[in-house]
């Protein structure tokens, strides 16, 4: 059995698992309005950690979180020959220098935790999360290590904001996902950590079950959804098949959920092609901003919170569907016991990724 | 087991399949180098001259180890082979770019925008050959066999039936790109080893 736990969320919300969990079961959102911060001096709405000052943000939130998941496993894991660190991130440290965007703060990894291992980056557009602790599931399976410690980290900079400026993706509210009046993404940075390993007691607190999936390409568009889900059916339908799991016993999906009018209706189509139309949903985004290769260990680490709390989250932001084909989004919070939960992601590039987590 | 049964070098200086050099740079060339052996390849997809030169390197590793070894069109489904890519510079080439269009040339380019990932260059391979399969790209200090070794490994033992990997390295003049396939079963092919791969990509072409 593969388990995962020992989860970390660093974002406006706060600086730990529980912190977010208070967050996120107030309805909090970590959005706010950052004062001329778009390329034409727009006032744009953002989920930024106030009060970092040091230059080097995304080395210091990948460190900040590595220091604080040693807390909740076992002290001799983080430097086995056994365990490999896995970060997940689109553009690293690219406000520091962007020739070297994973480089040196890798080096800094090893040397100050003294890592056995060089960890692994992976830089899959906005499925590096979910691909990540897949990533970290398949090497348990295989034996290739027995404890992999996922870190998703992004930081907003100037360059990402701009970019998705001048592609008009940015909401000009904060992101409302899968409602009918949404318009676009709200940018968000922060980190999240999950430590996934065969054996069960190198966690202070009860793990819970990995059911690692897969990755699917849309062969379809390398900035643009595809209209028919393609890809995130095919990930989708292969994770629940690999695992033996049939649809009906999804209690909740994580969707990916960025608040644009395509990837929404991407989405919807795909679950309604999967038969998982009815099972509640949500989306993370209108609590954190979207946090790209962050994203899906930090919106995996919150969906254990859900499990562990016993408690579906509002999907915040939704006052009206807004999706071709309906899909359950969760309007209000409500207490629920959640067995098996299946978080989804897809992104730049085609692709889409898909994993199961389950009580144990 | 599994077997190397294509490859592709690419640097500066030439192009080489299965370690026989196919094109060498001509410097007076008006064209750039990427263009040049396009041309000289009679290749065909006008897509390719929208894409950054990180999908570029991409683009023309695949089709050759495409003619070398045309099963890969074949003998799979359209899910079955692997996108196993890594390098060292991320998208740094084109993230220049990018910065340049913002900070010097007026306003952020959302065509070079669309290129600041590493893993654009997979799904410009998806689209062009309509593989759903997996991929997978990692920012790695230098080339690690092992990486190359282990996630092939995974995949192969999941739903892929074959990996197309690459180490795709991309900055400024620098240009370091090695391609192969990897698939399950082959006659008179190389083993897919630590040993193997090592020694193709330290030793670079056999015929000068």
């Amino acid at each position: 059995m593969t388990y995962i736990g020992a989860e970390v969320i660093i974002s406006p919300l706060g600086s730990t698992a529980s912190d977010n969990w208070n967050a996120l079961s107030a309805n909090r959102s970590g959005i706010t309005l950052a004062e001329k911060a778009g390329y034409n001096q727009e006032d744009i709405y953002l989920s930024q950690i106030a009060g970092i000052s040091v230059d080097k943000r995304f080395e210091y939130l990948v460190g900040k979180a590595l220091t604080s998941v040693e807390k909740h496993i076992d002290g001799d894991v983080i430097r086995s020959e056994r365990t490999i660190v896995i970060l997940s991130s689109t553009k690293g440290a690219l406000d520091t220098d962007v020739t070297d965007q994973f480089g040196s703060c890798v080096t800094n990894l090893i040397a100050g935790f003294h890592l056995a291992n060089a960890p692994l980056v992976i830089s899959n557009a906005c499925i590096s999360g979910v691909l990540a602790i897949n990533a970290a599931g398949n090497f348990i399976n295989e034996k290739l290590y027995d404890h992999a410690i996922v870190i998703g980290c992004d930081v907003i900079s100037k360059f990402v904001l701009y970019g998705f400026q001048s592609l008009f993706a940015i909401s000009d509210k904060p992101c409302t996902p899968f409602d009918a009046a949404r318009n676009g993404i709200t940018l968000g940075e922060g980190c999240g950590v999950v430590v996934v390993s065969s054996e069960r007691n190198i966690y202070k607190k009860t793990p819970l079950k990995l059911l690692a999936g897969t990755s699917a390409n849309d062969a379809n568009h390398i900035s643009g959804p595809s209209r028919t889900g393609e890809g995130l059916v095919r990930s989708v339908t292969k994770t629940l098949q690999n695992n033996k799991i049939d649809p009906s016993e999804i209690d909740f999906i994580s969707a990916h959920g960025t608040a644009t009018v395509f990837n929404d209706e991407m989405e919807a189509i795909a679950f309604d092609r999967t038969g998982l139309s009815q099972v509640p949903m949500n989306s993370f985004k209108g609590y954190f901003g979207h946090t790209l290769g962050a994203a899906g260990v930090i919106e995996t680490a919150a969906s254990m919170q859900m499990i562990r709390n016993e408690m579906l989250v509002k999907s915040l932001g939704c006052s009206q569907s807004g999706t071709s084909k309906s899909v359950n989004i969760i309007a209000e919070n409500r207490k629920a016991s959640l067995k098996t939960v299946l978080k989804t992601a897809s992104g730049f590039g085609g692709g889409n990724a898909s994993l199961i987590i389950r009580n144990l | 087991m599994s077997f190397i049964t294509a490859y592709c070098h690419l640097n500066q200086e030439y192009c080489a399949v299965n370690g026989g050099i196919i094109s060498r740079r001509d410097k007076q060339a008006q064209d750039p180098w990427f263009k040049q052996i396009y041309k000289e390849q009679e290749f065909a997809y006008p897509k390719f001259h929208k894409m950054d030169t990180l999908a570029q390197a991409g683009f023309l590793g695949s089709e050759l180890i495409k003619r070398a070894a045309p099963a890969l069109l074949t003998d799979y489904n359209d899910d079955e082979v692997a996108l196993i890519f890594a390098n060292s510079a991320s998208s740094a080439d084109t993230d220049l770019r990018f910065i340049r269009s913002y900070e010097q040339n007026g306003s952020p380019s959302p065509s070079l925008f669309v290129y600041t990932l590493p893993n654009i260059v997979l799904g410009e391979l998806a689209i062009l050959n309509k593989w759903y399969g997996e991929n997978m790209f990692a920012v790695l200090p230098k080339f690690v066999p092992d990486f190359f070794l282990n996630y092939t490994q995974i995949l192969l033992s999941g739903g892929s039936k074959a990996a197309l990997c690459g180490w795709l390295e991309i900055l400024g003049d620098r240009i370091d790109a090695f391609l192969f396939l990897i698939e399950k079963e082959a006659s008179h092919a190389m083993e897919f080893s630590r040993e193997n791969l090592e020694s193709l990509i330290a030793t670079g072409p056999v015929t000068q």
